[in-house]
């Protein structure tokens, strides 16, 4: 079977169609083994592969990334943070007000081959992006074959 | 303030049922706004999650607001999906605005996902104080 991979440097309407086949593909995989808390709960989370290791993305507009708190402990990945919304000025009142506000916390439990303590995370454009990679022994080796 | 931060329950992203008569391809999605009234302008606050300041198109035409959000695909260069809980696509939604807005002087940025929209009215759409004076 083909692994399928997405590639931004195709046209970007292609890009755009296979990344969105692929994410519906493996919506909520059911063979995906580790342990999330709370599925269906604040923020959804995405987790990806690749040679490198695991990529989780988190969609999470409007965060102070200063109240944003991941942790690693284990296996285990832990998100929490939390938006307030308070617009400044003298209001007459609202027309909409359907922005999510509150605090968060979920766990994701990732395979052994992980490390999560040298996860690295960073926060632009309302996504929040960790990478954590492949512990070292669940790294694929070259073995050299001796010639006798 | 803090004390009281309630748990944060998710939504369903909503997928735009028909962006006009437009050959748009792929899914589109409904960005969620918070819409406030001032006496000098309208602000509105839309949540678009993984678009950058250069991908956000607004425009103003006829009193119809349109908000239009280009998500960046970039980050999933190289990845394969392991498991999934939300899909990514572009952002579209209009708006017909009832109150006279000066186009010259609508400000956006872009912060954190959000789009941040300052809408001034037009002087004749100000709320006026008007004296009353005693016989």
């Amino acid at each position: 079977m083909a692994l399928l991979r997405f590639d931004s440097s195709l046209d970007p309407i292609d890009a755009m169609l296979s990344l969105q086949n692929e994410l519906a593909r493996f919506m909520r995989n059911p063979s995906f083994g580790s342990g999330l808390s709370g599925v269906g709960a604040y923020p959804p989370v995405n987790i990806f592969e690749s040679d490198e290791g695991a990529m989780v993305i988190i969609e999470a507009p409007g965060l102070d990334p200063s109240k944003l708190n991941i942790t690693g402990q284990g296996r285990t990945l832990t998100i929490a943070g939390e938006r307030s919304f308070s617009p400044n000025g003298h209001g007459r009142g609202y027309h909409r007000r359907e922005l999510n506000e509150g605090s968060f916390s979920r766990s994701i439990q990732l395979p052994e081959d992980y490390d999560v303590n040298r996860a690295e995370a960073r926060y632009e454009a309302g996504m929040l992006q960790i990478k954590v990679p492949r512990s070292e022994h669940a790294r694929p080796r070259q073995i050299a074959v001796q010639t006798v | 303030m803090a004390d009281e931060t309630k748990e944060m329950t998710p939504k369903e992203k909503q997928e735009v049922a028909k962006p006009q008569e437009q050959t748009r391809p792929g899914r589109y999605f409904v960005p969620d706004v918070n819409i406030y009234e001032f006496d000098e302008s309208l602000k509105l606050w839309a949540d678009m999650p993984g678009v950058r300041e250069k991908d956000v198109e607004v425009t103003l035409k006829d009193g119809v607001l349109t908000i239009h959000g280009r998500v960046a695909t970039e980050m999933y260069n190289g990845l394969r999906p392991i498991y999934t809980e939300y899909n990514v696509g572009n952002y579209y939604r209009e708006f017909a605005l009832h109150e006279s807005i000066d186009e010259s002087k609508i400000r956006a940025t872009m912060r954190n996902g959000v789009l941040e929209l300052e809408l001034p009215k037009r002087e004749e759409a100000k709320p006026r104080r008007i004296e009353v004076r005693a016989a």
